[in-house]
């Protein structure tokens, strides 16, 4: 038999119970008696919300259960599951109103809820709408055993997760001596099938009161369910026609069904959810209606504080030493599917600190996997530089470096208060779910000590660092589809806004195109958001409307438009953060580049600090211009004016630093070798632009050749 | 819109000559862009040039000098409406009004207050002497109220008072009389006696059109009585002239304003204060009230030095140790930057923490914490000298120094740098910090 | 040749918020113009002052304040003799005696005094919280209850605590919410964003965007609300277009300026004037720079600022 006819009949004989259940009490009280569920001002609410109907009395409750009736189609597509799912519950609202109309306290005296008021709706909606309550689930059965039942609730409750029991599950917990009631979030609502109406009331009023959904707009009360309450329904076999009937109006609200019934049962993705093994259950349903699980507190037995970050630990007061220099070590963080791993398994490969004598060495290797729908393998190096601070704040840990150049001392204090590797671990674990749970779904965390495992392993993940670095080399600004804004310096310097592209990164050199990314997707109402360059003004340039739109939404209004690759056309303003200011040289018609570290003069005639004066604050300065020090090897630099070839100073420190990639990307440019050696420093030039243009022509210097700049 | 530096640079002789005093002639142009250097510091610019220039470089706000050399007062040049938009220039001035003969009661009042915040003397920089028809009387006053070291506003519109006052006003001096009808002989008075010419008019059209007659005459030495009849009318006016010279750039309003609260809100000190902190933001040039008791000039003095920093260069406290509640050399050490928001929000909890405590104050370049530890002004070696220089540990027997919470991460250097100092991290934020030293003087 | 005027009307404006019940409920913002620019275009709704007590009672530390609430003794007589000063708009209760380190006064409780107050009180009540945002969740979701159909503003939805704000007073409860930030315009516009997001929608959203005392910093203050208001008129950004709420008092009465003895600096002269001028003078800034509303405490300052807000409007 198909599972449409299961639905059906068991919608069918939800129906048939209401119908007998309302004439008995119409024969009672007379068709005329006043019908009203306690403490509430929204009458029988799914009837409210669904049909629009205030119901009073119990002729109008007659009337809509004809009208629920209607809504109970059969014609054999999915509409009509869930239509008579919805009737299904409906339905079973008008069984437990009649149990009402007799008495406002039917379940006086029993262990079973029944009825929620408004007040307990609210009560329980605020932290369901927070995420404080990250979910509820409907348990309906009894469990294979009363332990397991118990495992089950306590393991509901552990994560936070609101507990309904419906049928022989109240009577296993019951029996167990469980705690049950509104405090400790778990409710026995009722013994049989049609106490879920009580449920389902209790969800349509969230609806109305914290979405506003307006009564008979039946579409609008699905859609707030299945985006706005996490619900979900455990159902042990053997699972009845009428409660699989119950199943299709709870995935029609969005709430999917997870069950261990295989007879006569099928599979629907996403929706109805078959596990075998009972003791998945919770992992199962919270992976199938995506709930995310907050991480509060980490389980170490030292403190975790920012307070820590700084502490340096001494040679003598370690216990032992991690030396990415000196054995194979390394942090690597693998995205994975969601199947492959599992949540907070924290392994141990090889000898822990107890292992090791005090103040002696050992090399660990640590791969953080992580799983999510929205995880991407861009985010990797992004977590994995955070993991920096997140081990520095650990109490007698330091911890420096990152991918396989890291370094961590552990402390004797540490390692006497009972600190092992595990906590390593524990501590990854915590902060990469807690700080990226948008995209982080499940995070599993090994540690290998074992020598002759973590040589190979190097390798691997040298494979990943290798690739990673060569797709940010690969990386355009053509070959991407969008760019970021970063509005995180406004604080200082209200009007000015950085636009991030992979060819030329944040001005404070923090903020490259792939962070500016991650930090969008992780925190989509923060400080960086996507900028469209679909509509192109002048490629030379780098000017779009996009952008100039985003600039000045940004800017609230201060700036108009900028070029992204001109340092004389509207360029790009800077805040105070910068790495490096580069301007305008007229005698040798090149520019002079100068980092914040460097005290001295340039051939401009000026020190960084008056550049950067009349450079920052967010307003443009045509001939000068704030940048990061990467900035200065990319093609995209001052590309309007002819690119790097325009450079004819820098200080010494910064031209070592940026030299290899900047002659890479003169020889490909100009086919220039050497180009480095071209530019004046410190060491020749100070003040003097004739010495300068001297210095140049001396080093034939391309600038020599290039239009004049003015 | 103001030139860019480059558009001057153009127009330099691009031969790096330095007579100008800079090293080159793009550091000149960027200078000149700033308002930081005049045009004419150039020798070898053109007159043309430089007449061209000098249009374009003008503020659309005059810049009005009273009194000459190193005293002198200097009002307007404002170039935007908002201070976000770029800086205020020249701050707001304090005046007291004084009846021709009512100084001698007034005076010591006024005298009283004169203190110093944050390097900057504050004190009612005018006396707004007003003429009640005894030139005797008020020519005795203004040289009084001259005698005592403040420029003066003379409110009058008899000429021959005026004249007799004018003599006897000292260099600083502001002649607030001219209106439609005495324009000329007032702008001849101001102008013969080296003053600057206050005008007001009966509306904001009669008031533009003696500016524009004054102008004409080849007075641009002005300032703008803007007080209406009510304080709804003052404030409008106030608002109107200067928006109408900085966003609609209509040069004739392009004047410093005199509000006079004396006028318009006359007897009510409380509503003084309140309409003088309205106007420190919003356009007033001088502001004249009826008095400046101590209880008035604290908040108005803080708002003016608030309101008239320049966003890029924040304000600084001296460094060097505070003791705080009493505190001696057995006391802990805390330290934290020179940027005077921090050091007064830190010292005020501390104070309100009732804890001895030696606050170290170093040089950070006047930025907050994290700035400056991201600008590499706040560091170990930062404080390591500072704590050289002046000699910390023979002046403090303490080893105790408590750090910022948001530098938590200087700790082990601090350690390393300052043999035998114990440092302490604190909470990241300052309203923590008083439970803090409690609970740290009770461990 | 006249002075050509150039009035400065936007085609935007700030949204109207209406706090508190029946005749005595109050409009904030609703303007098309910068603040007090009366002369660009009409201001509908003139700045509001609120009277600013405590669930402890009223600031006792304060000059002059004893003798105003003389013969009051409990909260709601503390209260009834806040509103009636002259110059008030409405009643501003802080939480602070919720604050675990400042007597951690129990939710219910709270929710009793709250209950009091409102009972004998008809201007609208504004909730200030108790600056702790933990304890600021828990409580206003009581507090909300329990103010039911008072259409109160619940103040101090911070970042961290807006959900629960949001969801118990904004949405379960159909109170008003205060989005509080610390004078940063774009933090200020993610926190009106995030709320909105909550469901919460824009017109029952007004904000705190931080506060200081004259001479404290007041210049991010000022730039603050400039922007705030420029935006929200200028670029027509209908995520800053909220009424902004400035609490003043509980900035100026802790500067030295207002409360060292007159014996410990006898030039400086009454600190119970210190302290008026003080309170005086910052609401007068932030009025000048766009609050629609300020909260003060001595009732010399609400008379005056009141006198104030007349005189241009």
């Amino acid at each position: 038999m198909g599972l449409f006819d299961r639905v059906f009949r068991g919608s069918a004989e939800m129906y048939q119970k209401a119908e007998e259940e309302l004439a008995k009490v119409i024969a009672e009280l007379g068709e005329d008696a006043q019908m009203q569920m306690p403490d509430t001002a929204y009458f029988l609410s799914c009837i409210y919300a669904y049909l629009g109907k205030k119901v009073t009395k119990l002729s109008e409750l007659r009337d809509a259960l004809a009208e629920i009736k209607g809504k109970m189609t059969t014609n054999y597509r999915t509409t009509d599951v869930f239509s008579s799912g919805i009737g299904t519950a409906m339905a079973a609202e008008v069984i437990e109103a009649t149990k009402y109309a007799r008495t406002p306290t039917p379940y006086e005296g029993t262990v079973y809820h029944g009825h929620f008021s408004d007040a307990e709706v609210r009560e329980l909606g605020v932290p369901l709408v927070t995420q404080d309550i990250p979910g509820f689930v409907v348990v309906i059965g009894p469990a294979p055993s009363t332990e397991e039942a118990v495992n089950l609730i306590k393991g509901y409750q552990t994560r936070g997760i609101f507990v309904f029991l419906i049928g022989g599950v109240i009577d296993q917990a019951v029996e167990a001596g469980l705690s049950m009631g509104f405090p400790v979030r778990v409710v026995p609502v009722g013994q049989e099938i049609w106490s879920v109406g009580h449920i389902i009331s209790l969800v349509e009023r969230a609806a109305m009161i914290f979405g506003a959904v307006q009564p008979g707009d039946w579409e609008a009360f699905n859609e707030y369910s299945m985006a706005r309450i996490f619900a979900f329904v455990n159902a042990y076999k053997p699972v009845a026609d009428i409660v699989v009937a119950c199943g299709g109006g709870a995935i029609a609200m969005g709430f999917p069904v997870i069950t261990n019934d295989t007879d006569d049962m099928w599979r629907v993705p996403k929706s109805l959810i078959i596990q075998e093994d009972t003791e998945d259950f919770i992992e199962t349903s919270l992976e199938a209606r995506d709930i995310k699980i907050k991480i509060t507190n980490i389980d170490i037995p030292v403190a975790f504080s920012t307070a820590f970050e700084g502490e340096i630990i001494r040679k003598a007061d370690m216990r032992v030493d991690i030396n990415g220099a000196r054995f194979d070590c390394f942090e690597w963080v693998r995205s994975q599917e969601a199947k492959d791993i599992e949540d907070h398994q924290i392994i141990v490969d090889g000898p822990d600190i107890a292992d090791i004598e005090p103040g002696g060495s050992m090399s660990l290797g640590v791969i953080v996997d992580v799983a999510g729908k929205n995880m991407q393998p861009d985010f990797e190096p992004v977590f994995e530089r955070k993991f920096h601070n997140f081990l520095n704040c650990i109490e007698g840990v330091m911890h420096t470096g990152q991918r396989d150049m890291i370094r961590i001392r552990i402390s004797n204090t540490a390692f006497e208060a009972g600190f092992s590797i595990r906590h390593i671990g524990e501590v990854l674990y915590a902060k990469v779910k807690s700080e990226y749970d948008t995209v982080v779904d499940k995070c599993q965390v090994t540690l290998v000590t074992d020598k002759a495992k973590l040589k190979e392993l190097r390798a691997e993940a040298n494979k990943t660092y290798d690739k990673r670095d060569l797709r940010l080399r690969a990386m355009t600004d053509e070959n991407v589809e969008v760019f970021y804004n970063c509005i995180l310096c406004q604080s200082f310097s209200p009007a000015h806004v950085c636009i991030v592209t992979p060819e030329r990164l944040g001005l404070c050199g923090a903020v490259s195109w792939l962070d500016a990314k991650a930090t969008n997707e992780l925190d989509p109402n923060g400080p960086c958001q996507v900028v469209t360059k679909k509509r192109v003004i002048d490629e030379r340039v780098g000017a779009f409307e996009d952008v100039n739109e985003a600039v000045q939404k940004y800017s609230h209004g201060a700036l108009q438009q900028v070029t992204l690759y001109s340092i004389l056309e509207d360029p790009m303003t800077s805040c105070g953060c910068f790495e490096c200011i580069c301007g305008i040289e007229p005698i040798s018609n090149g520019v002079s580049i100068v980092n914040r570290e460097h005290t001295g003069v340039t051939p401009l005639g000026m020190t960084f600090s008056e550049m950067a004066s009349m450079t920052g604050g967010g307003v443009q300065t045509p001939g000068f211009m704030g940048h990061g020090k990467h900035f200065i090897a990319s093609k995209k630099f001052l590309k309007a004016e002819g690119g790097v070839a325009r450079i004819v100073w820098m200080p010494k420190a910064l031209k070592e630093t940026v030299r290899e990639r900047l002659n890479e990307s003169a020889k490909e440019l100009y086919g220039i070798d050497d180009f480095c050696d071209r530019i004046a420093d410190e060491d020749s030039v100070t003040d003097d632009p004739e010495a300068l243009l001297a210095f140049l022509t001396e080093k034939e210097h391309p600038v020599l050749a290039m239009e004049p700049l003015l | 819109m103001a030139l860019k530096g480059l558009d001057i640079f153009k127009l330099t002789p691009k031969t790096n000559c330095k007579d100008c005093g800079n090293p080159t002639c793009m550091a000149f142009a960027m200078k000149v862009a700033q308002g930081a250097v005049a045009l004419d510091k150039c020798p070898h610019m053109s007159d043309d040039v430089k007449a061209q220039l000098g249009d374009a470089t003008a503020p659309p706000m005059k810049k009005i000098e009273v009194g000459s050399g190193d005293d002198k007062f200097t009002l307007g040049g404002e170039t935007v409406l908002f201070r976000h938009d770029k800086t205020f220039v020249s701050k707001n001035l304090y005046a007291v009004a004084v009846c021709e003969n009512g100084i001698d009661e007034k005076l010591p009042e006024i005298l009283k207050v004169d203190y110093d915040r944050l390097g900057e003397r504050m004190y009612v920089e005018f006396l707004y002497v007003m003429y009640r028809g005894d030139a005797a009387k008020f020519a005795e006053t203004v040289q009084k109220a001259a005698a005592e070291g403040r420029g003066i506003i003379l409110e009058v519109t008899d000429e021959e008072a005026a004249k007799a006052a004018l003599a006897v006003a000292g260099d600083r001096v502001i002649l607030s009389g001219a209106n439609a009808s005495n324009y000329a002989a007032f702008s001849k008075l101001a102008t013969d006696a080296k003053a600057v010419l206050g005008v007001s008019g009966a509306s904001l059209d009669e008031l533009y059109d003696t500016v524009t007659a004054l102008e004409k005459l080849g007075n641009k030495n002005l300032i703008l009585d803007v007080a209406g009849e009510t304080v709804k009318e003052t404030f409008a006016n106030a608002v109107q002239i200067r928006r109408a010279a900085l966003k609609d750039n209509d040069r004739t309003f392009g004047y410093p304003s005199l509000v006079n609260l004396h006028k318009v809100a006359h007897g009510d000190a409380h509503l003084q204060t309140a309409l003088a902190a309205l106007f420190t933001l919003k356009y007033g040039s001088i502001i004249v009230m009826d008095g400046v008791s101590y209880a008035q000039a604290l908040p108005l003095y803080g708002l003016r030095q608030n309101i008239y920093t320049d966003p890029q260069k924040p304000m600084k406290v001296e460094p060097g140790i505070y003791t705080l509640n009493g505190a001696d050399e057995n006391s802990v050490c805390v330290t934290t930057v020179d940027f005077a928001l921090t050091y007064f929000v830190v010292s005020g909890e501390l104070e309100r923490s009732g804890v001895p405590l030696n606050l170290l104050i170093s040089d950070a370049g006047g930025y907050s914490v994290l700035t400056a530890w991201a600008a590499g002004k706040l560091s170990a070696n930062s404080i390591a000298k500072f704590f050289k220089e002046q000699e910390i540990e023979s002046k403090i027997k303490s080893r105790t120094l408590v750090i910022p919470g948001k530098v938590a991460v200087l700790k082990g250097e601090i350690e390393e740098k300052l043999p035998g100092w114990t440092v302490v991290v604190a909470p990241n934020e300052a309203v923590e910090l008083v439970k803090f030293f409690k609970e740290f003087v009770k461990a | 040749m006249a002075f050509k005027q150039v009035p400065q009307k936007f085609t935007a404006k700030i949204n109207p918020l209406t706090i508190g019940e029946g005749a005595d409920a109050i409009t904030l913002g609703g303007e098309n113009v910068l603040p007090f620019y009366s002369f660009d275009a009409a201001i509908d709704n003139a700045p509001k002052i609120g009277i600013e007590i405590s669930d402890n009672g009223y600031a006792a530390n304060i000059p002059g304040i004893a003798e105003f609430y003389a013969g009051a003794e409990t909260l709601p007589e503390i209260a009834k003799k806040a509103a009636a000063a002259p110059g008030v708009d409405f009643l501003a209760i802080s939480m602070e005696g919720a604050h675990p380190d400042n007597g951690d006064r129990p939710v219910d409780e709270c929710a009793k005094l709250v209950s009091d107050i409102a009972a004998v009180v008809n201007i609208p009540i504004v909730i200030e919280g108790s600056r702790n945002v933990e304890k600021d969740a828990k409580l206003f979701e009581k507090l909300a209850e329990a103010l039911q159909g008072k259409n109160v503003l619940f103040l101090s939805a911070r970042e961290e605590n807006y959900k629960s704000i949001a969801a118990a007073a904004g949405l379960a409860y159909s109170q008003k919410i205060g989005a509080e930030s610390a004078v940063d315009i774009n933090l200020a516009k993610q926190l009106n964003v995030l709320i909105s997001q909550m469901g919460v929608k824009t017109d029952s959203v007004a904000m705190n965007l931080g506060s200081a005392a004259a001479g404290y910093g007041f210049e991010y203050v000022a730039t603050t609300i400039d922007r705030v208001k420029s935006a929200a008129l200028a670029q027509n950004d209908n995520m800053l277009q909220m009424p902004i709420v400035t609490p003043v008092a509980s900035e100026t009465w802790t500067v030295k300026e207002s409360i060292v003895s007159e014996e410990d600096f006898p030039e400086w002269g009454s600190s119970e004037e210190r302290g008026i001028n003080m309170e005086i003078a910052t609401a007068a800034a932030c009025l000048a720079a766009g609050s629609n509303a300020v909260i003060l405490r001595h009732p010399e300052s609400v008379a005056t600022v009141s006198k104030l807000i007349a005189a241009l409007i």
